[in-house]
Order: C-alpha cells, then sequence, then structure tokens
C-alpha cells in the first residue's frame, strides 16, 4: 500500500551506490565531464567560502545581540562606504573568474573536432532514432569509445532536448532546424556473457525489454547489480528533457559505447539489414525499433495511434467520413505520408519515414502486420474486404 | 488608552473607535465590493491570493505524492501521465499568475504603499478597485479554462507543443493577458502615487525601502508585461490563424517564441523577488531596532537590479541553439544581476550587527529568507555559468534553484510581511510562540523538500517527469516527506492567524518599534490612515522610540513637527464625498 516508506527506510544508503558516481554527479563517462565536475567544484567552494561564514555570522549575531524588549541597539551606524564598496567590488573578481572558466569549457563543447564520428538523431513524440547511415536506424545510440562523435538531430514535431547526464552533455531540439552536439565517450559499455544473457531473455520472455531493471549477475569477479541492454551492454542513460507531452517521461534511450571501431561495425552490421530472419520477424524487429510500438499497440489497446490488431484487411473510418481498406497500399503511404489518411478519432501526428525505411523494410513490416491480423486474406491484398464491426473503431 | 502613563513629549496614537477604523467605519457587503479604500483592497487582494495559494499548493503535495514511486503513485491508469502534466502545469499557472506576482504588490503593497508614505490613498482609487476586479475576473477565467479542457503545456506555454496540442491554450492565455492587465493596473498607480502623492518632508532617500523596492518593480510591472501580453497574442494567433511566425510546420521559429517570452518572464521573476527584498529589509531593521545599513546601497540595487533584469532573458535559453557569442554575452549579462541581490544580503546582516534583536515572528521569517535566499542566489551562480548549465538546464537543479528563490525568497518575505503587519491590518495581536513554531516548520520542511532536488538534478535527474528511473527514488521521497512538512507548516501559521482574529489582544499602534510612518497611526488605521499629518523623518532613526512596558507597546517621544506642513492641503480625495 505504502511501498515508499518501506523502500526509504531499505534504501536510504543507495544514495551514494550508483557505479562510480560520487554524491552529486553520474559517473564521469566523457571528456567534457571532468571539466564540468571541475567548474561545478570551484563554484561549490566558492559558494560555501561566502555562505558558510555568512551564516556563521547570522547566528552568531542572534546569540549575542538578541536582548530583552526595548533595550537600545548598541550602534546605530547606517553606512560604511569603504566597506560597501568592499564588498560590492571584491566578489565581482570571483563572479568574472567563474564566467570565464564556464564560458573556456563551453566553447570547448561547442565545437566538435574535424573528422568526428557523425550520427544523425531523429527525436519524435515520445522516442529516437539514431541514423548510423546506410540504411541502418536504431533507437539506441551506439558510439566508440575516445571517439569524437557528432550528433546532427531533428526534430519531427515539438522541441526536445537530448541528456546524457554521463557526458554532461545537452543540446535542444529544435525542429525546422539542425542542432548539433558532440562529445567524446571515455568508458565504455561491458558485455555481459552470453550465458548470462540467455538467462536475462528468458526471464523476461514475453514482456518487453525492461532497461531499467537491475539484474544480479554472475561475473568472473563476483556477483553485481547491472541493468543492461537486449544485447547484454550496460549502458548510460539518454533522457529527453525538454518538456514534450504526454510520455515525455518515457522518451529515454540508452548510449552503449563500444570498445573499437571495429566492434561498433559488427554491431552495426548485425543491425543493418534483415539477413536470413523471415520478413514477418524482421518486421516485428522494426516494428519495436523504429518507434511503432510507441503510438501503436498489438493488443487493440487505444494508444497515441490506432492498434494494429487485425487491422490489415480492415475499413478504417478517415477524418474524411469516408472508408478505407487497409492494405498494403494504404500501410505504405500512412508509412511515408501519414498526414495523407487520418483514422478518425486521432491527431495527425505521426511523424513521416520517407527515406528512413527500405523497401524492404516496409514490406516486412506489412508483412508482420499481416500476421497479426485475423483479417489478413490468403489470397493477394485487396480481394476482399468483409470485418464492418472493426471498421467502426 | 491610557495616554495617562506616557512620558512627558511623547506621542502615541492610542486605540481607533468603530468610527475610525477602516474595517468598521462602515459595514455591508457592498461597502466592500465599492469600496475605494486602498486598505480595503489591499485585504481582499491578501484574501485572493491566500485562496490561490491554497489551491496551488494542494497541486503541489499531489506532484510530490505522485513521485512517491519511480512509476508514480498518485495518478495511475491509461491517463497518467497526463493527469501528472495537468497537475504540474495548472500549480506552476496557478502559482506564478495567481499568487506570487500579485502577491507582495497587489495584497500588502495596496495596503502599504499610501500608509507608509503618508498619503491618504493611492493616486487612482478607481483605478486600483478596477485592477482588483481584472484579477478576480481573470482568476475566475483562467481557473476555470484550466480545470474545466485542461492544459498541459506548463506554465511556460513553449511552442510548438502550445500550438499544436488540443488543450485549453487560447482560453488559458486569454486568462493570463487579463491577469497582466490587472498588474499594469497596480504598477501604474504605485508609480503615480510614489511620485506625486509624498507628503512635504518625504524625499526619495527618506522613503522606507519598501516603497523603493514597490517602485522598482512597478516600473517593471509597467515595462515587461505589455510584452508578455502581445506574446500571448500571438500565441493566439498562431495558433488559430497559422501566422507563421512561431510554428515551423508554417515557417516559423519556436526559439522566436522563447526569446519573447522570457523578455517578459525574466523581467517578471523580478517582479517576484523585489518586493521581497523590500519587506525584508523592513523586517531586519524594525527587529533588530537599527538603523539600516547602507541605505543608498540597497535602493539603487533595486532600480540596479529592475534595469539589468531586462537584459539577461537568453540565459533560460542556452542549450536552445543561440550563436556561441550571444550565449556568451548573455551568461556575462546574467553575472552582473547577482552583484546587487548579494550587497543587500550583506547590508541585512551589517544591519543585524550591534543591533537589539527580538525574535519575533516576523524576524524569524527575515532570517529563513536570508539563509534561504542565498542558498537560492548562490545556486544561480551554477546556472549562469555556461559549462555547467550545459548540465543542469530543465534539470531538477532548476527546480531547486527558483523554489529556492521564489518560496524561500518571496513566500517566505511575504508570510514574513503579512506576520508583521497583520496587528497593524485586523487590530489584533497573534501568539508569538505558535507564530515561531509555525515558522521553523516552514523553514525544515522547505529544506526538506528542496535540497535534496539539487543533487537529483546535477545526478540528471530531468524536470517535469511523471515517473523516473529508479535509482532516483530515495531522493524523490525525502522531497516528498519536506513537502508534507511544508504543508502542514503552513497550515499551521494560517491557523495562527484565524485564531488570532478571534482570540487574539487588541494591537497597540507600535507593537515590534518601527519608525516607518504606518506605525504612527492607530492599528487599524483609521479610514484616511491618519488622524493628523504624520511627522516626516528618517524611516530607520530609532533614537526617539521608547518601549512602554506597562502597556506593551513602543511610542515616539519628542515630537518633531519641524518638517509638517502649516496646513492640510486643500483638495480632498475625489471619493472623500465631503466626509470627514
Ligand atoms: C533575484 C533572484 C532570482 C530569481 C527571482 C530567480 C528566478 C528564477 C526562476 C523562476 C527560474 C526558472 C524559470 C523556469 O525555467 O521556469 C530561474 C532560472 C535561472 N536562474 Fe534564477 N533567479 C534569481 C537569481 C539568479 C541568479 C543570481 C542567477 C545567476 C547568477 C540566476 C540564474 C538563473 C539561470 C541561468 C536560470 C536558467 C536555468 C536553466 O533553465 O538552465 N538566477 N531563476
Ligand atoms: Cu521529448
Amino acid at each position: 500500500m505504502f511501498p515508499a516508506i518501506e523502500s526509504l527506510a531499505m534504501t536510504f544508503p543507495t544514495l551514494l551506490a550508483d557505479k562510480n558516481a560520487d554524491f552529486w554527479f553520474p559517473i564521469q563517462g566523457s571528456s567534457f565531464a571532468e571539466e564540468v565536475d571541475w567548474v561545478y567544484d570551484l563554484i561549490l567552494y566558492i559558494s560555501l567560502a561566502f555562505f558558510v561564514p555568512m551564516m556563521a555570522f547570522m547566528v552568531w549575531c542572534l546569540f549575542k545581540y538578541i536582548k530583552a524588549r526595548g533595550t537600545k541597539a548598541e550602534s546605530q551606524i547606517s553606512h560604511h562606504t569603504t566597506l560597501e564598496l568592499t564588498w560590492s567590488i571584491g566578489p565581482s573578481v570571483l563572479l568574472v573568474w567563474m564566467f570565464v572558466q564556464g564560458s573556456i569549457s563551453f566553447l570547448d563543447m561547442r565545437t566538435p573536432p574535424e573528422g568526428s564520428y557523425d550520427v544523425g538523431v531523429q527525436a519524435f513524440k515520445w522516442g529516437w532514432t539514431m541514423d548510423y547511415g546506410n540504411g541502418t536506424f536504431h533507437p539506441e545510440l551506439h558510439i566508440v569509445k575516445d571517439e569524437p562523435t557528432k550528433l546532427s538531430m531533428r526534430s519531427t514535431d515539438v522541441i526536445h532536448s537530448l541528456f546524457v547526464p554521463a557526458f554532461r552533455a545537452k543540446k535542444d531540439i529544435v525542429p525546422g532546424r539542425y542542432n548539433y552536439m558532440w562529445f567524446k565517450p571515455t568508458v565504455a559499455s561491458e558485455q555481459i556473457s552470453d550465458e548470462a544473457l540467455a538467462k536475462l531473455k528468458k526471464q523476461s520472455e514475453g514482456a518487453t525489454w525492461d532497461y531499467d531493471k537491475v539484474h544480479t549477475i554472475e561475473t568472473e569477479d563476483g556477483e553485481r547489480e547491472l541493468q543492461v541492454t537486449p544485447e547484454g551492454y550496460t549502458f548510460f542513460d539518454l533522457y529527453c528533457t525538454e518538456y514534450c507531452g504526454k510520455n515525455h517521461s518515457e522518451m529515454q534511450t540508452v548510449v552503449v559505447v563500444h570498445e573499437t571501431q571495429a566492434e561498433l561495425e559488427a554491431w552495426i552490421k548485425a543491425n543493418s539489414s534483415r539477413g536470413d530472419v523471415s520478413m514477418e520477424e524482421w518486421g516485428e524487429l522494426l516494428y519495436a525499433r523504429r518507434g511503432c510500438s510507441g503510438c501503436h499497440s498489438v493488443d487493440g489497446s487505444k494508444l497515441v495511434g490506432p492498434s494494429f490488431l487485425d487491422v490489415y484487411g480492415s475499413q478504417h473510418a478517415l477524418t474524411t467520413g469516408e472508408n478505407q481498406l487497409v492494405d498494403e497500399n494504404y500501410i505504405r503511404e500512412s508509412i511515408l505520408a501519414p498526414k495523407a489518411k487520418v483514422v478518425a478519432g486521432y491527431q495527425p501526428v505521426m511523424p513521416s519515414y520517407k527515406g528512413q525505411l527500405s523497401d524492404d523494410d516496409i514490406a516486412s513490416i506489412i508483412a508482420y502486420l499481416k500476421s497479426i491480423s485475423a483479417n489478413a486474406p490468403t489470397q493477394p491484398a485487396g480481394a476482399e474486404a468483409e470485418s464492418d464491426e472493426e471498421s467502426a473503431e | 488608552m491610557s495616554n495617562a502613563t506616557l512620558p512627558a513629549g511623547a506621542r502615541d496614537p492610542g486605540y481607533p473607535t468603530e468610527r475610525e477604523n477602516y474595517l468598521t467605519n462602515s459595514s455591508g457587503i457592498l461597502s466592500w465590493m465599492f469600496t475605494l479604500d486602498h486598505k480595503r483592497i489591499g485585504l481582499m487582494y491578501l484574501i485572493g491570493v491566500m485562496s490561490a495559494f491554497a489551491v496551488g499548493g494542494l497541486l503541489a503535495l499531489a506532484i510530490r505524492l505522485h513521485l512517491l514511486d519511480p512509476n508514480g503513485w498518485m495518478f495511475s491508469g491509461a491517463e497518467a501521465n497526463n493527469i501528472y502534466n495537468q497537475v504540474f502545469t495548472l500549480h506552476g499557472a496557478i502559482m506564478v499568475f495567481l499568487f506570487i506576482i500579485p502577491s507582495i504588490p497587489a495584497a500588502l503593497g495596496n495596503f502599504l504603499v499610501p500608509v507608509m508614505l503618508g498619503a491618504k490613498d493611492v493616486g487612482f482609487p478607481r483605478l486600483n478597485l478596477s485592477s482588483f476586479y481584472l484579477w478576480v475576473f481573470g482568476a475566475l477565467f483562467f481557473v476555470t479554462a484550466l480545470f474545466s479542457s485542461g492544459l498541459d503545456t506548463g506554465w511556460t506555454f513553449y511552442t510548438p507543443y502550445s500550438t499544436t496540442t488540443d488543450t485549453s491554450v487560447i482560453l488559458a492565455t486569454l486568462g493570463a493577458f487579463i491577469l497582466g492587465f490587472s498588474s499594469i493596473f497596480t504598477g501604474l498607480n504605485f508609480i503615480v502615487t510614489i511620485n506625486t502623492m509624498r507628503p512635504p518632508g518625504m524625499t526619495w532617500f527618506k522613503m522606507p525601502l519598501f516603497l523603493w523596492a514597490t517602485y522598482a518593480t512597478s516600473i517593471i510591472q509597467v515595462l515587461a508585461t505589455p510584452v508578455l501580453g502581445i506574446t500571448l497574442l500571438l500565441l493566439i494567433a498562431e495558433r488559430t490563424m497559422h501566422i507563421g511566425i512561431f510554428d515551423p510546420e508554417f515557417n516559423g521559429d519556436p526559439v522566436t517564441y522563447q526569446h519573447f517570452f522570457w523578455f517578459y518572464s525574466h523581467p517578471a521573476v523580478y517582479i517576484m523577488i523585489l518586493p521581497a527584498f523590500g519587506i525584508i529589509s523592513e523586517l531586519i531593521s524594525v527587529h533588530s531596532h537599527k538603523h539600516i545599513f547602507g541605505y543608498r546601497f540597497i535602493a539603487y540595487s533595486s532600480i540596479a537590479i529592475a534595469l539589468l533584469g531586462f537584459l539577461v532573458w537568453g540565459h533560460h535559453m542556452f542549450t536552445a541553439g543561440m550563436s556561441s557569442l550571444t550565449t556568451i554575452v548573455f551568461s556575462a549579462l546574467t553575472f552582473t544581476v547577482s552583484v546587487p541581490s548579494a550587497i543587500k544580503v550583506f547590508n541585512w546582516l551589517a544591519t543585524m550587527y550591534k543591533g537589539s534583536i527580538s525574535l519575533t515572528t516576523p524576524m524569524c521569517y527575515a532570517i529563513s529568507f536570508i539563509f534561504l535566499f542565498t542558498i537560492g542566489g548562490l545556486t544561480g551562480l551554477f546556472l549562469g555559468t555556461l559549462a555547467t548549465d550545459l548540465h543542469l538546464h530543465d534539470t531538477y537543479f532548476v527546480v531547486a534553484h527558483f523554489h529556492y528563490v521564489m518560496v524561500g525568497g518571496t513566500l517566505i518575505a511575504f508570510l514574513g510581511g503579512v506576520f508583521h503587519w497583520w496587528p497593524k491590518m485586523v487590530g489584533k495581536l497573534y501568539n508569538e510562540t505558535h507564530g515561531r513554531i509555525a515558522a521553523l516548520l516552514v523553514f525544515l520542511g522547505f529544506n526538506g523538500t528542496f535540497l535534496p532536488q539539487f543533487v537529483l538534478g546535477s545526478r540528471g535527474m530531468p524536470r517535469r517527469y511523471a515517473t523516473y528511473d529508479p535509482e532516483f527514488a530515495t531522493l524523490h521521497q525525502l522531497s516528498t516527506f519536506g513537502a508534507l512538512l511544508l504543508g502542514i507548516g503552513l497550515l499551521y501559521a494560517f491557523v495562527v492567524l484565524m485564531v488570532s482574529l478571534i482570540k487574539g489582544r487588541r494591537a497597540p499602534a507600535n507593537p515590534w518599534g518601527g519608525v516607518t510612518l504606518e506605525w504612527q497611526c492607530t492599528s487599524p488605521p483609521p479610514y484616511y490612515n491618519f488622524e493628523r499629518p504624520p511627522v516626516v523623518g528618517d524611516p530607520y532613526d530609532f533614537h526617539n522610540l521608547e518601549w512602554d512596558a506597562e502597556n506593551e507597546r513602543y511610542i515616539m517621544t519628542e515630537p518633531e513637527r519641524k518638517l509638517v506642513p502649516e496646513s492640510t492641503p486643500e483638495e480632498v480625495p475625489a471619493h472623500a464625498g465631503g466626509q470627514k
């Protein structure tokens, strides 16, 4: 009933328990981290050097000068110009120092080195698609250790903001323009053993993968508490931190830092094309990976967009009042030009995937949607369209 | 009212009679609704803003309770996130537009400005009443809009989210627009009052610092609020007509909106804090019974803040992608505002030194103000510094920072002011012990709520999240328990005030030993504030103040009437209606 109190009592020590993190900060995962933390500490110590004596002085005054009512004050001095000028100008010098330090580091953080590894980022309500070039897209950000990485970011709808606390890096993603950011990761992700991963996979069978879940995993150096990706990598959190509507707080993904370029390339390759999996399976993967699942359910429940359960081969009522048969052409059109025909009862908010999904990808997604529809004809598409009850949805 | 016990030469107006007293000299609901008396209007504003605060406060508790659990505790179901988003929007919008901005200027300011100035009323009493009704109308409109069809944009209405969401953005912005007019009217009135209605002898540098602060605030209200009005109208035009100024879909630029919005809203945060500075200057000096230290520096720093406040809006957009040069210039300008704020704190501390401090309830609030505001101001340095802001922007660190300033600063000063002037306003004394306990609870609860949020923020917890990663749970829970304590403290303070109305002792004219003019009239003041033209002197000169132990009050000795005009001015204010 009130789990919070219990966990407060139990987990108090975890205040300090983040792996490699200190009290104030997450782990230092990029070359910026040390610099930012240094500036932070600089300001913190200067602030404390003012705050503590000031408060001590105030408390001392309280002890010393609390008098019975009616007692006259010891002094009525009304000003002291030298003193006042000193305490106006003195601290300003420290402020200039803070400003300069902060700006120097800032300029570093604004200027990506030549030849940085470039990843495209597309932010949408409420998810991320990273573009690795050559038609490879994935919701996770995979990069290489010690390699300056530049993100070229755009948004398909509202303002989002990409924030990786471990990298101390953040930048808004404003629709209508490209925004760029860069960083150099300095700590690589670890990968758990295949057996351990297989065990985790089995535990989470059926459910969607829970990145936040902390697993206890046997490694060479004993048991460890880790959060891992479905491929068994440890990761850094990546948040959206500009409020963007309903599922803003769920708009998270992860950063995996590979040890070497070769490792990253292998990962990209493994995720780049269908290979020899079936079209349905590949479609299902893309469906999860490209953010479809954020807005469309496959169990009939209404999310931001219509559910896909039993949708293929059924009739959809459109906002224009017409009915539309859900067939291959309609699905393809809806993926490439989502605003052309909008289902009644929904907002035209879906981003276009034009230029982002190959023909094979789209065909695979259609195959997947067919596979979860009881209305899917066994003959060529469009031949029959019965189920009118469904179309009322 | 035994003037017999007064030493020779002492002045004390004694106690007001039923007929003199502004609360009772006329009765009936209409005598309140159509009153042109700034004191009654101030009191009605006080009731208004406190009600708004109660609503905003309950919403705040809902927010904190929801965050007890990483997956959300308070709201559940498919719409939980939507509800949470609407609740934090409602909370922010109500607190900013209905509480913090009008709280001190409109409620306390209306009551105090003419009395402290030694005037009979504000310059435009009818404008004053209409400003109150605009506030009521705006508030009803705003709250109905917010509660009926909901609003989920956050109080900042950022585009293009606000031009695309299907919640009631238009109604809410119209509400804010109306409230803006109320704010402009109040500011205009104070500027005119202070410029033209000072009695003889009340030179600028004889004005209490609260009046300086109010004056500076009014300048911002009059200059900045129209920009908000225009911005909100443009937002409505964008939503309805797609004029293409903010929405990228029609070739607009969302960052333009941010520039417009913060061009008002940054100065607006100084509308919120400057009057608080004014109150604290009064409280510290009166309850230390000592001349305020560095009067001129404090007065000038208010004006400096008001002007510099217009130059720093860009610091809300360091991560939005302005050019590097612009960003650095805004950072530099931001630091300039911290100097005048720091000067004030130093001056308050120096005022306490060698004073004769009474640890009354208002003084307790003044001390917590110094503690909390200093934290609020210093944490601003982390945000003004570019490298650290990139990490901290839009995290809980910012939430903690502005709550330390707005709540730890403005709200605490407001409470201190209410407790300080309560005997003057209602003519009753409250129970000091209970008043102090409440102040302590508020202080502890506040720190419990917001200190953990600094750590949450620097560890990377983003702001405006309905759910969060489990590693942040402990700190969030600490914060929630702090909020509950804060709620209890505030309720307690409210009860102390209400009980005083029923059981409180009658208040003397000068219970604390203040030298500003409002302590020279009876508590509560007569309809025209003063029976005789008040003696204007240095508002912080405590030499002639004596403690009358028998009657538990302070009295002024040796009346110096050298600055009093020969005769009272001829013109009778319009609302006097020929009455004496
Ligand atoms: C008079 C005292 C102050 C007031 C009333 C005040 C108020 C506020 C408020 C309300 C916000 C948050 C607005 C929002 O996003 O909703 C804010 C943010 C900010 N404040 Fe202050 N503040 C004060 C002092 C300072 C000082 C002294 C500095 C710097 C030296 C500062 C720097 C900042 C910065 C840079 C931000 C933006 C942070 C971000 O969003 O990344 N503030 N302040
Ligand atoms: Cu987002």
